[in-house]
């Protein structure tokens, strides 16, 4: 059995952990403290570079990396934290700021610190009221004892946090869609390049990171390099001669819901399997896994022959997933497919921006139609259409052969892939939303093709077993082309 | 300058040129709808997505393949690489408008453009000249998938001149950009969110407009709309764009002289649009120009000369009227003369009255004559001017281009006329209200003599009224307050027996017995060229469509 690893919630439960005095009896801001006394600001940024540690907001992108785009010349430099979380199935970050904002703060205080920046925001979704009371307090402790403010502890550091709440919109999670937010416009993603490194809030270099990267900043500060990088699988990246590392170290919020026995959130080593977390969350609710979501709702959905994907970054980029925010989902036996999608896609049509052509009538378009196939008014004509499959040599392809599909289903896939291609992992759209929609409605509707099949046919939601709702291993896209990466220590 | 490889040409461009205007330069068609070379690019229509190249990471190096993303062309700019990073040892940037990726991406993004748009073509008034109709045919499907309710949202109005068809709407955006960045008055903005997007001015809560889009400036968004959803009241189903006529010219609002396009039919003209001139009006130009043509379509426009006889002005013959001036100008002395240009004139126009005034009544004494002064409009990236004439420095120079000649304006000119016995005024100043003075030095005069366009207070005290020609009705130039001389066009034809207005000046002058003679406006530019001072590049020949700045 997987014991926790707490490190970012190891002194959660502490009474009263958010107030300074009880937080300072924990080691509060002693790594901060360590930091300014002990390393350069460069120092610092190296170390989060050599830990190897990736954004925990969905993207995965190495946190060292973005720390090393942004312009040193330019004045002033923003942070921005992100802490809208409203990913559908995620709520690590509502623990960080409701029970222990003061770990933020100094997470906060060692970014500044590493990349010289003063000015620090924190754009806090706008139903956490409660996160935002706390953080709002805790930033005044802060203040008050002195490690925000001007010249903080006679260090000559200026640090200053504003809490910025949001107004409820899923989009303004976007770390662009956020800025602009922020700048008091209208919360739409900006187009990349220029990546908000190089030009962010108010149009000047900015960080944006997640709320628990930051938090993890102190432990890598206090326990160093090699203590993190024991941490998660370190893969080799292949595509490179030699190998390139790619690691997946430190621990991950894992927020797991649905039907699990113990819900909640679970710090873990990263790089468990998708089995191994089910047990840790005190094992399936019910008799069989139908589907797991592993990423929050915006990620490709895995069938039970997929539960022993590894759930870090990179294996799941390779399973044609993603580790996304972490949110994961449990779906026993009793759970209709189709019910699920529709769910899923009412809340995208609902919260897509409307700004860029394919996600602003694409996604209520793919939500219409799950409706109408939901609604058991599926249209029962069918179409003759190319076969994907195993094709030649093993791989992936054209079958040659031919298939016959309902119409509906077809129409659903080939509207949710022009949003956003499922097969190249590419997309039409502005933002990385457009994949938010298309990826999980493609996965769901090619994974459980025939449990969408049978509501069609029957003219209402038929709920499967699991062996005859999820399409056999070798029809399955994802399952086939997936690549399991490698371990550097297995490269050699 | 940037080497770039485009589909199968090898293209040298600018610097910082994007993709879509590169295509252009070289006869590529990149569709696009929310890209505006005068706005900014948010890249939110993604129509005009393009494949671009590079090195796919941990390929070796030499390697050319196309990279995962397609990337938005009005975004994307080329630049010179250095030596080490050229692709093909020679080109910064390979790139396809062509391959079937983006044909495909084209046609899919189309389609999402057409989900909730109506099929109304057929009572749109944008229809012949609609971006989403002429790329729809050329990259689009054949016929639609989409079976579920269309959004219908409400059909708005925004202001003095425009409206809002929401339910054509794509929402690329350029007329809030435009309101932001040019105008810099910002009454439109989104409302809603998603598929629900709304183009509208800011309301209350009853839906009342708080803010009207009635900027000078407003006109201007119903042109970049690339569909026909922002419509023009003035232009509204007065006819299919491709059964007008179309003519370039020059606005004669104001001095700033904005390049127009006149559209016309045999019957008046239907509308006037702004053509682009990078270092005069950009893409745009104001309402006061754009509605300002209507005078020229009156039904009250002088047609025939007219005649005081018994204080009481009546219809006549040119022969008649040529004979009756030419019998009062043989009575008085030269000093006794004054001759007065006019600023709305073109410069043809004014060097014709000039010549007849110098040459053929031998009178130094010239005047100039315009619209009174308004108001000047200051907007971030487009001036009104005060100066309400198109041609008032042009005139102004060539009135006083002969030896002696002296150009009054203002109230010297009104002491000089209230003391001369004969005033030849060429006016063709559309509604001029006459001041006291103005029309008290008229009133004095023995004989005068009005050239005119419409029935006016000038007309009144006239003795001979001559039906001249608006600036739609002849050829000629103007020149702006910045020094361009540009080109104005003829498109239809002058009401009843109504003359080009530099004709009716040879006409008399020919019946003085002077032998000035010319037969087309370009004759006279050239006259003009040889014998004005900084007008010598100034040519119809070789302004053309450019204009030609003077030294």
């Amino acid at each position: 059995m997987v014991q926790q690893k707490r490190i970012l919630y190891e002194h959660l439960d502490v009474p009263n952990i958010n107030t300074f005095d009880v937080y300072r009896q924990h080691d509060g801001y002693k790594r901060f403290e360590k930091a300014i006394a002990e390393y350069q600001p460069d120092d610092v940024s190296k170390m989060v570079m050599d830990s190897g540690l990736k954004g925990r907001g969905g993207a995965g992108f190495s946190t060292g990396l973005k720390w090393s785009f942004v312009p040193k010349d330019i004045e002033p430099r923003y942070l921005c934290c992100n802490a809208d979380e409203s990913e559908p199935g995620t709520f690590s970050n509502r623990y960080v700021l409701e029970k222990n904002p003061h770990l933020l703060i100094e997470g906060i205080l060692i970014c500044c610190y590493a990349m010289g920046i003063e000015t620090t925001y924190v754009y806090i979704r706008g139903e956490f009221t409660l996160g935002k009371k706390m953080l709002d307090a805790a930033l005044e402790e802060a203040y008050e004892q002195g490690y925000l403010g001007e010249n903080i502890k006679d260090s000559g550091i200026n640090v200053n946090i504003y809490s910025h709440p949001g107004a409820g919109a899923y989009i303004c999670g976007e770390e662009t869609g956020l800025i602009e937010s922020l700048e008091g416009k209208r919360g739409q993603p900006r187009n990349k390049p220029p990546f908000p490194a190089v030009e962010g809030v108010f149009m000047k270099p900015t960080v944006v990171q997640n709320v628990e990267t930051l938090c993890n900043l102190p432990f890598i500060v206090d326990k160093g390099v090699e203590w993190y990088t024991e941490m998660g699988p370190i893969y080799g990246d292949a595509r490179f001669d030699p190998p390139k590392p790619d690691p997946n170290t430190g621990t991950k919020l894992y927020c797991i819901s649905g039907d699990v026995n113990e819900p909640g959130v679970y710090e873990l080593e990263l790089g468990l399997t998708c089995s191994e977390l089910i047990e840790v969350a005190g094992g399936l609710r019910g008799e069989e896994v139908k589907a797991v979501i592993p990423g929050g709702s915006s990620a490709p959905i895995l069938t039970h022959y997929e539960l022993d994907t590894r759930l870090d970054f990179t294996s799941l980029t390779l399973a044609k997933s993603m580790l996304g925010s972490g949110g994961i989902i449990v779906m026993n036996e009793t759970r209709n497919i189709v019910d699920c999608l529709l769910n899923i896609m009412k809340f995208y049509a609902h919260e897509s921006c409307g700004q860029c052509t394919p996600c602003r009538w694409g996604t209520p378009w793919v939500r219409d139609i799950v409706q109408r196939i939901a609604d058991g008014e599926g249209r029962q004509e069918k179409i003759t259409r190319p076969k994907f499959g195993i094709a030649e040599g093993g791989r992936w392809g054209d079958t040659g052969e031919t298939e016959e599909i309902y119409e509906d289903l077809d129409l659903l896939e080939s509207v949710a892939n022009n949003i956003a291609n499922v097969d190249t992992m590419t997309w039409n759209t502005i933002c990385v939303f457009g994949i938010a929609v298309s990826w999980p409605a493609v996965s769901y509707m090619r994974k459980f093709r025939p449990e969408f099949e049978a509501t069609i046919r029957e003219g209402k939601l038929t709920t499967l077993s699991v062996e005859e709702a999820t399409v056999p291993p070798e029809e399955n896209y994802a399952f086939q082309q997936r690549i399991i990466p490698k371990e550097m220590s297995e490269l050699g | 300058m940037a080497f770039i490889k485009l589909n199968d040409l090898e293209i040298e461009v600018e610097d910082g040129t994007n993709i879509v205007e590169a295509a252009r330069q070289n006869g590529i068609e990149v569709p696009h709808y929310c890209y505006h070379p005068g706005l900014t690019r948010p890249a939110n229509c993604r129509m005009c997505l393009i494949e671009t190249y590079g090195t796919p990471p941990g390929a070796p190096p030499g390697t050319i393949a196309p990279d995962r993303q397609l990337a938005t062309g009005c975004t994307t700019t080329v630049r010179t690489a250095p030596p080490e990073r050229k692709y093909e040892e020679k080109f910064d940037a390979i790139i396809r408008t062509d391959s079937p990726r983006v044909v495909k991406a084209r046609e899919d993004i189309l389609e999402f453009l057409l989900v909730h748009h109506p099929l109304d073509c057929p009572v749109c008034d944008q229809a012949g000249e609609c971006d989403l109709q002429d790329f729809s045919h050329r990259h689009g499907r054949d016929k639609s998938r989409y079976v579920e309710v269309k959004n219908v949202p409400p059909k708005k109005d925004l202001g003095p001149d425009v409206l809002l068809y929401s339910t054509r709407c794509i929402v690329c955006t350029r007329c809030v950009r435009f309101c932001q960045e040019v105008s810099g008055t910002g009454e439109l903005g989104l409302i809603n969110r998603g598929s629900h997007d709304e183009i509208d001015i800011p309301r209350s809560h009853e839906g009342n407009p708080i803010q009207v889009l009635d900027n000078k400036l407003a006109g201007n968004v119903v042109d970049i709309c690339p569909v026909g959803a922002l419509i023009s009241k003035d232009f509204l189903f007065k006819s299919r764009p491709w059964f007008m006529d179309k003519e370039d010219s020059i606005c004669t609002g104001c001095s700033v002289g904005c390049n127009i396009t006149v559209e016309y039919k045999e019957d008046g003209v239907y509308r006037v649009k702004p053509r682009f001139h990078e270092d005069i009006n950009q893409h745009w130009m104001c309402d006061d120009g754009r509605l300002g043509y209507h005078y020229v379509n009156r039904d009250d426009r002088l047609q025939l000369p007219l005649k005081k006889v018994d204080d009481e002005q009546t219809t006549t013959q040119w022969a008649d009227a040529i004979n009756t001036i030419k019998e009062k100008l043989g009575e008085v002395e030269a000093e006794d003369i004054v001759v007065i240009g006019s600023a709305q004139g073109t410069n043809e126009d004014n060097y014709v009255l000039q010549q007849f005034a110098h040459d053929v009544l031998n009178t130094t004494q010239l005047g100039l004559f315009g619209q009174l002064p308004g108001e000047e409009h200051k907007y971030p990236q487009f001036t009104i001017e005060s100066d309400k004439n198109p041609n008032t420095a042009g005139a102004r120079t060539i009135l006083g281009s002969a030896n002696g000649n002296v150009v009054l304006e203002g109230e010297d000119l009104w002491q000089k006329v209230a003391s001369a016995k004969v005033v030849y005024l060429v006016s063709g100043v559309p509604d001029r209200k006459l001041q006291d003075e103005e029309k008290a030095a008229l009133e004095n005069v023995e004989f005068l003599i009005v050239q005119d366009v419409l029935p006016s207070e000038i007309t009144e005290l006239a003795d001979v009224v001559l039906p001249g020609t608006t600036f739609a009705e002849k050829d000629g130039t103007f020149t702006n307050s910045t020094g361009w001389v540009q080109r104005i066009r003829k498109t239809v034809d002058p009401p009843g027996e109504a003359q080009v207005d530099w004709q009716i000046t040879q006409q008399l002058a020919k019946q003085l017995g002077s032998e000035i003679n010319y037969s087309f406006a370009g004759e006279i530019s050239i006259a003009i060229s040889e014998n004005v001072q900084g007008y010598e590049e100034a040519t119809h020949q070789n302004i053309g469509d450019a204009g030609v700045k003077l030294a």
